[in-house]
C-alpha cells in the first residue's frame, strides 16, 4: 500500500499561551481531492503555513509523500504547488514574468509555452502582458492558481481558492479541481469554510475547530451522517407542525415566519417526513434543506456533546 | 540553485523604479558638480588654501579632475548611504510587505539560499552605484578639467603627483564599495527583522546619523566606543591619500568594517531561519 500523500500526526502550534493549532491529525491519499473545512480562526491556514514550511510547528510531525517535511524540504517543495491565503504577487512585473520568475525556482520550464499554456488554463492568456497591479483580486487568484501549477506538482494545496471570485470564476476554480484530480491525477488538498464548495469537488475532508480535529472521513458519509436544517413552506402552519411533531426522529421544530417551518432532520428522514405531510393534506410550497457549514458544524458538536 | 535565485533577485531589483533612483542622483550630480567645478573651482580652490597661500607659491593645475573626483567622494560619501538603504533595505521586507515570502518561501528554494541570492544582489547595486560614481567623477572630471597633481591638506599637507593617483583612486572607491556594502548589511539586517519597507531605511539612516553625531563631539567618554562606530571607519578611504599610507590603520579599518559585514549578515540567516512567515 503506498505511503499517504500528507500524513499529519499531533500538530501543534502555540503563539505564547494562544494555542492556534493543537493535536491536529489527518491523512491524505493518492488521487484525494481532500476538503479542509473549519470555520474562520479554526487554524486551517496555521496548518497550510505549517505544511508549506512557512511557519514550524510547535511540536507534532508533518510527512508529505512519506517523506518527513523539514529534513526533505526542497524534494517535497519541488512537487507541492500552493495557494496560501491571498493571492499576492510582485505587483510591478507582468502576469507572465511572475510566472517565469515563480517557475525558475521550482525548477520549472519557464519557457513562454509552459507560461502560456499555464495562463490558458487558469483564463489569463489574454492578459499575460498586463502588471499584476492592474489585476482584480479574481484575476489574482487566478494567477495563484497558475504559480501553483507551474511546474506540474503532484500534490495542488489550495487555501481558500475560491475567496474574492464571481460566481462563474467559483464555478470555474471548481471544474478546474476537478479536472485536475480526474484527468490529471493530482492530489488536491483544499481549504475552505463553504460546504458546498467541498461538498461538490471533495471526496474526503476533515473539519476543524480551534485547531483540534473534529471528524475526518468519506464527504458523503460525513455529509449523510449529521442533521441538515430543512426549510418547509406551507400555508398551514399549524396543522404542518402537529403533523411533524409527531414524525420520529423530528427535532427542534419551530415556525419562523407564518408560511415556514424550520426542522432538524436526518437526511433519510426527509421522505417519510414530506410523506406524512402530504397525507395529512399539508399544503406543501416547498422543503429545502439548508446546510451551512458552521450549522453542520454546530450538529457535530452537539452530537459529540 | 543559487545562481537561479541570484538572477531572479536582480530581475526583480532592476524592474523596481526605486532602484535606478540612485543612478539617476548621480547622473544628475555629478556633472552638476563637474561643471560647477570648471566654471568657479578657481574661487574654490583660492578659499581652500586661503591659509596656505601666505607660506607656500601654489601653481599649477590644481583644481583638475582628480581633485574634483576627491571632492565629490568627500561630499557625496555622506548621501550615497541613503541610495543604498533605499534598495538594501528593501529586499527582505518588501517580501514581507507586499505578502511574496508566501510564494517565494513555498519553493523548493531553502532560506539560505533565498537570504544569500538577496544579499548577493544588494551587494551587487552597492558596488556598481560605487562604480557608477567613480566612473562619473574620475571620467567627466578628467575629460573636462584635465589631470593633475592632487593637493590633500588633511593633518598635513600632501601633493601626490599625477602619476601616483590611479592606484589611490582604485583603492579608495574600492573601499567606498566596502563602507556602502557595511551601510548595505545593516539596512539588510533591518530589513529582516521588519515587515515595512521604510523601516530599514529610517533605522539605518537614524543609526549612521548617531554615530556620526557620537563621533564629531570630542568627548573622552565617547573615546572608547569611537573606534567600534562603523562610521567611524567609512571615510578610510582618505588613508590612500596620505604619504606615506598608514597600512597598519588601513587593517584596523578593513577589519572594523568587515566585522559589521559578517556580523549582519550571520544574524540575519538567523532572523529569517527563525521567522514565522505571518504575513
Amino acid at each position: 500500500m503506498p505511503a499517504p500523500i500528507i500524513e499529519i500526526s499531533h500538530l501543534a502550534k502555540h503563539y505564547g499561551s494562544f494555542q492556534a493549532v493543537r493535536d491536529l491529525n489527518l491523512t491524505v491519499e493518492q488521487g484525494d481531492v481532500y476538503g479542509f473545512l473549519g470555520p474562520n480562526g479554526a487554524g486551517k491556514s496555521t496548518t497550510i503555513r505549517m505544511m508549506m514550511t512557512l511557519i514550524r510547528p510547535t511540536s507534532g510531525d508533518i510527512r508529505i509523500f512519506g517523506l518527513p517535511l523539514h529534513e526533505n524540504r526542497s524534494s517535497i517543495l519541488r512537487r507541492v504547488g500552493a495557494i496560501v491565503e491571498r493571492p499576492d504577487f510582485y505587483n510591478y512585473l507582468s502576469a507572465r514574468r511572475n510566472l517565469e520568475l515563480l517557475g525558475r525556482l521550482s525548477g520549472a520550464d519557464a519557457s513562454k509555452s509552459n507560461v502560456n499554456r499555464v495562463l490558458g488554463i487558469v483564463g489569463l492568456g489574454e492578459r499575460a502582458e498586463s502588471k499584476v497591479k492592474t489585476f482584480s483580486h479574481g484575476m489574482k487568484q487566478r494567477l495563484g492558481l497558475a504559480q501553483a501549477l507551474i511546474h506540474n506538482p503532484d500534490l495542488i494545496v489550495l487555501d481558500e481558492p475560491s475567496t474574492g471570485l464571481d460566481p462563474q470564476g467559483m464555478v470555474d476554480m471548481r471544474d478546474l479541481i476537478l479536472e485536475l484530480a480526474h484527468d490529471h491525477k493530482k492530489t488536491v488538498f483544499l481549504s475552505s469554510h463553504i460546504l458546498p464548495e467541498v461538498e461538490l469537488t471533495a471526496n474526503r475532508m476533515v473539519i476543524i475547530n480551534r485547531g483540534k480535529t473534529i471528524i475526518e472521513g468519506s464527504v458523503q458519509e460525513l455529509l449523510n451522517a449529521g442533521r441538515l436544517k430543512v426549510t418547509i413552506e406551507t400555508t398551514d402552519v399549524p396543522r404542518a407542525l402537529e403533523v411533524l411533531r409527531a414524525t420520529p426522529n423530528a427535532e427542534w421544530i419551530q415556525s419562523s415566519t407564518d408560511q415556514e417551518i424550520i426542522i432538524m432532520l436526518n437526511r433519510q428522514d426527509i421522505p417519510p417526513a414530506v410523506a406524512a405531510l402530504a397525507t395529512a393534506g399539508v399544503p406543501l410550497r416547498a422543503v429545502t434543506p439548508v446546510r451551512s457549514l458552521e450549522e453542520y458544524f454546530i450538529s457535530l458538536t452537539r452530537e459529540s456533546a | 540553485m543559487i545562481l537561479t535565485a541570484y538572477r531572479v533577485e536582480m530581475s526583480k531589483v532592476f524592474s523596481k523604479w526605486r532602484t535606478f533612483i540612485g543612478f539617476m542622483a548621480l547622473a544628475f550630480l555629478i556633472p552638476v558638480v563637474v561643471i560647477a567645478m570648471s566654471v568657479e573651482g578657481g574661487k574654490f580652490l583660492n578659499f581652500a588654501t586661503q591659509g596656505l597661500s601666505q607660506n607656500f607659491d601654489i601653481n599649477g593645475n590644481l583644481m583638475n579632475g582628480y581633485a574634483v573626483a576627491f571632492i565629490i567622494l568627500s561630499s557625496l560619501y555622506v548621501h550615497v548611504p541613503f541610495l543604498i538603504t533605499l534598495v538594501a533595505g528593501e529586499v527582505l521586507a518588501g517580501e514581507a510587505a507586499a505578502g511574496t515570502y508566501r510564494v517565494l518561501l513555498t519553493r523548493p528554494l531553502s532560506r539560505s539560499t533565498m537570504v544569500n541570492a538577496k544579499y548577493m544582489a544588494a551587494l551587487t547595486y552597492t558596488i556598481l552605484l560605487v562604480a557608477c560614481m567613480a566612473a562619473l567623477s574620475l571620467g567627466l572630471g578628467t575629460s573636462i578639467m584635465g589631470t593633475g597633481d592632487l593637493l590633500v591638506i588633511r593633518q598635513k599637507i600632501t601633493v601626490i603627483p599625477v602619476h601616483d593617483l590611479l592606484w589611490r583612486f582604485g583603492f579608495a572607491y574600492s573601499w567606498a564599495a566596502l563602507g556602502m556594502i557595511t551601510v548595505a548589511s545593516i539596512a539588510f539586517l533591518c530589513s529582516a527583522l521588519v515587515e515595512n519597507a521604510i523601516g530599514p531605511i529610517m533605522t539605518t539612516m537614524a543609526l549612521i546619523i548617531v554615530m556620526t553625531i557620537i563621533s564629531a563631539i570630542d568627548v573622552p567618554l565617547f573615546d572608547y566606543v569611537r573606534p567600534l562606530f562603523f562610521t567611524t571607519h567609512m571615510n578610510g578611504w582618505k588613508l590612500f591619500f596620505d604619504d606615506p599610507i598608514n597600512w597598519q590603520r588601513v587593517a584596523t579599518s578593513f577589519s572594523v568594517l568587515l566585522l559589521h559585514i559578517v556580523g549582519c549578515f550571520v544574524a540575519t540567516h538567523i532572523v529569517i531561519r527563525r521567522k514565522d512567515i505571518l504575513t
